[in-house]
């Protein structure tokens, strides 16, 4: 009951002080066009096909510095002899809203800053979509040059992978 | 001179909180000043009101998932609180092998060396997952470090395969631009044409949308 009472009483504060500060704002903007966005640091996202079958393999060029050795790196985790990368996306992560990386429109991933992690890196919030639906959402932390694989769905005779890692972080 | 009862003493009141000897003289107050009692029956009409017509209780949205996000915290915060009381004990029993000199002398050693050799190790540089959650029942997230690959592993487990005839393509996207006022995203190849526009849908499902063939 108290606490009823004083939402109440809270409520009606509110709403008087919002009435207050809303009338006695400053009438000015400020085009977000002008304003570089903020970002938390750079992540590169890509889409692996893994088979051990034939595929078109990886341009060392697309990958970054700290993953040249991507393919060698996989097969120590996923079963597969040959990954062919499908895709791959260099994004900024913004710190005050949401970033896509999408180097597929068939499998892609939103990504929440969380700010700055003690030690190096940054939190992040992290959606994988496939389409409209959403496979896994979870928390992670990012550190530089320290990847996060995702194993995604099996297509054909091998399965996609989704590859994420954080390039920079803004000091 | 009366002194008129501040907010508190009203809550207090209305809540039923007064001792029976405050509720007296509360009480007492207002049979003598009618503007606080149409003042109090006034705010109670109104919670009143608001109690009748506000849901009390509502769904809470993805509910599931709010309740693993609060596991996961109170599982943080006792792992915390474990490491911390397992730091404390070591300090203790650090501290109670001090008093033997011999032990001094090795541990100075020890410490020197550690002091020239310590790296931080593999693990302390990496990535790591902090928590998942997969919002179709039937797929399995796991989550591990593998060394060899010196990369986190987010494992799904239980999706269903895409159909082998599905066509995959693959985009090279080197920036994009947000619009906040339009809620899309562009995305752009190296060469600056637009590859891919990301729209909200309907529920605030993204919406993935190819380059219109050109004209």
């Amino acid at each position: 009951m108290k606490m009823w009472t004083s939402s109440v009483l809270s409520l009606l504060g509110l709403m008087l002080g919002t009435g207050l500060s809303y009338s006695q704002a400053p009438s000015f903007s400020v085009s977000p066009s002008m304003v570089a966005p903020a970002t938390d640091g750079k992540v590169w996202g890509g889409l692996i096909y893994a088979s051990n079958g034939e595929v078109g393999g990886m341009d060392k060029k697309l990958l970054p510095s700290g993953l040249q050795d991507l393919s060698q790196r996989l097969a120590k985790v996923f079963s597969f002899a040959h990954f062919e990368l499908l895709g791959h996306h260099n994004q900024d992560v913004f710190r005050q809203y949401e970033s896509w990386v999408v180097p597929s429109r068939d499998l892609f991933l939103k990504v929440d800053s969380k700010g700055p992690a003690e030690g190096g890196g940054v939190n992040l919030h992290l959606q994988f979509w496939q389409e409209q639906q959403v496979l896994v959402k979870t928390d992670a932390m990012l550190r530089v040059d320290s990847p996060l694989f995702i194993g995604g769905p099996k297509w054909k005779d091998g399965q996609l992978i989704f590859v994420l890692m954080l390039t920079r972080q803004e000091k | 001179m009366k002194t008129p009862p501040d907010e508190s003493q009203i809550v207090r009141w209305l809540d039923g909180e007064m001792t029976a000897s405050e509720r007296s003289a509360f009480e007492a107050m207002l049979t003598q000043d009618p503007e606080l009692r149409a003042e109090i029956d006034s705010l109670s009409r109104l919670g009143e009101t608001l109690r009748k017509n506000l849901p009390v209780e509502r769904e809470l949205p993805h509910a599931d998932f709010f309740n693993s996000q609060i596991q996961v915290r109170i599982s943080q915060e006792e792992m915390q609180s474990a490491r911390e009381e397992s730091r404390a004990s070591l300090r203790q029993s650090w501290f109670s092998g001090f008093r033997l000199p011999w032990v001094l002398a090795a541990a100075s050693a020890v410490v020197a060396l550690v002091a020239v050799t310590f790296r931080p190790t593999e693990d302390e540089r990496a990535s790591f997952v902090i928590s998942s959650y997969a919002p179709n029942p039937s797929v399995q997230a796991r989550t591990f470090h593998s060394d060899e690959a010196n990369a986190t592993v987010l494992m799904l487990e239980g999706l269903t395969a895409l159909p082998p005839d599905r066509k995959i393509v693959g985009h090279q996207v080197f920036r994009s631009e947000t619009d906040q006022e339009v809620a899309t995203t562009t995305l752009f190849s190296e060469t600056g044409d637009v590859l891919l526009v990301l729209a909200k849908g309907a529920e605030n499902r993204p919406q993935v949308i190819p380059r219109s063939p050109r004209s």
